[in-house]
């Protein structure tokens, strides 16, 4: 908390005296997320070398895939995300019924993000296209693959979020905060791999 | 501690401060850690020439010459593998002490070594026997050497899934625990962890590439992460061992 108090000290303009700056979230989250992107960027940077050197295999292989599917599925998470930053600002109004519900309806998004997934994967492999076909194709099972585990692991921790939302002695806005960047990052990354695999020519 | 004392010896604690617990067991167990790992990798990097692995797209013949050239340290290295596996027993007992410490049930310390036993095997005993059957008898068949050599690197590196279950149990136990004996940006540490071994699963299908068993995603970033991990569980081990031996048990 060393860091925060410095921080209002130094900066007390726009804050009010003695109230400290806010990090939205625990601490600990944050480590996550960045440490996420640092290790999701190592593998963004893989891809644009592996893309660099076959670049023809990478375009032709792109083609196959389904850019509708990806752009739904683009929108469904934009969405979802802005529920949950929408719930965000209501836990912190107090409005704890309406947080957790706007946090269920990001939730649902989430659910039908991995159904639409689970729905262009069984495309790909009904025609063919399995991962060890070629490098374009390990690298799109293997990126979206991961990137579903954290859809998985961002619904638990939705889940977490309005079991404390509608629990009022385990009510903490931290809590919901941390989900919401946590949530706010699967977005992110999706947004990195649907423009990286389906999109770049 | 909050058993029930007799007047007696309550009356004692009251006359003498409670003695701190001695820590110096923890401590013998702690100081394995680094040391295990410093064979470890003496005996992986370049004595069998495991670390990093060599490409999966050799030919028979390759092999054969890998085995040649490398036969005496293959043999010294995993015969020292023999006697020095089981000291990671000591760095997962001591993960298990800490985790009874936390607020979560036992149950959590005892799956987590269980967990981690599923996982030696595949991961170091059976690539040591593979290879130590290549290099035993240098005259047989290329096709025959070159299965050990498939065997022994994709158990190695393959078998990696195998621990994510003892990293979901370790980074369960931190989120659910309330005594703070480890911080919570270790569980999400411990969370990456369990993505990367998922990468190791691509081993299975292709040869050549950045999803091969010597690839830059499967292999080297893995790899790297890992000892991004291994440092922070030695030094918060360090740090929860220090705090216990101040706190009064």
């Amino acid at each position: 908390m060393t860091a925060t108090a410095v921080d209002s000290d130094a900066r007390t303009v726009g804050a009010e005296r003695g109230r400290p700056a806010h990090l939205p979230g625990e601490l600990s989250m944050w480590v996550f997320v960045l440490g996420d992107l640092a290790i999701f960027g190592i593998y963004f940077i893989i891809f644009m070398f592996s893309r660099l050197q076959q670049h023809d295999v990478f375009l032709a292989s792109q083609r196959h895939l389904s850019q509708g599917l990806g752009a739904l599925n683009t929108l469904l998470l934009l969405t979802s995300s802005r529920l949950v930053a929408r719930a965000a600002l209501a836990a912190r109004g107090g409005e704890h019924e309406r947080a957790a519900r706007l946090t269920l309806g990001g939730g649902a998004c989430g659910v039908v993000f991995i159904a639409v997934k689970a729905l262009e994967w069984s495309a790909k492999i009904r025609q063919g296209y399995t991962l060890p076909v070629n490098d374009f194709f390990a690298y799109y099972y293997v990126l979206t693959g991961v990137h579903v585990l954290h859809v998985v692991l961002g619904l638990i921790i939705l889940g977490i979020v309005v079991r404390e939302l509608r629990t009022p002695s385990l009510r903490r806005l931290s809590i919901v905060e941390s989900g919401a960047i946590f949530w706010h990052l699967v977005d992110l990354l999706w947004i990195v791999i649907f423009v990286l695999l389906y999109v770049m020519r | 501690m909050t058993l029930d004392v007799s007047p007696a010896a309550a009356a004692v604690a009251v006359d003498h401060e409670p003695l701190p617990r001695s820590t110096k067991d923890q401590w013998i167990c702690w100081w394995s850690i680094p040391v295990f790992y410093v064979l470890f990798g003496l005996i992986f990097v370049p004595l069998t020439r495991v670390m990093p692995p060599p490409r999966p797209d050799k030919s028979p013949e390759q092999v054969v010459a890998f085995f040649h050239s490398h036969a005496l340290t293959i043999k010294i290295g995993f015969g020292l593998l023999m006697v020095v596996i089981g000291w990671a027993s000591w760095a997962n007992g001591l993960v298990a002490v800490q985790m009874k410490r936390m607020s979560v049930g036992p149950v959590w310390a005892y799956s987590y070594v269980a967990a981690l036993a599923v996982g030696a095997i595949p991961g170091c005993l059976f690539a040591a026997f593979a290879f130590l059957a290549a290099v035993l008898r240098p005259d047989r068949s290329p096709d025959l050497t070159m299965l050990l050599y498939d065997m022994g690197l994709m158990m190695f590196v393959g078998s990696l899934g195998c621990f994510t279950t003892q990293y979901l149990i370790l980074a369960l136990a931190i989120l659910l625990d309330r005594n703070e004996i480890f911080p919570k940006w270790f569980a999400y540490v411990t969370i990456w962890q369990i993505v990367t071994e998922f990468l190791a699963a691509p081993i299975f299908l292709v040869k050549d590439g950045p999803f091969a068993w010597d690839g830059s995603i499967s292999f080297y970033q893995g790899t790297a992460i890992f000892a991004v991990y291994l440092t922070c569980l030695i030094a918060l081990l360090r740090r929860a061992i220090e705090q216990q031996s101040v706190a009064p048990s």
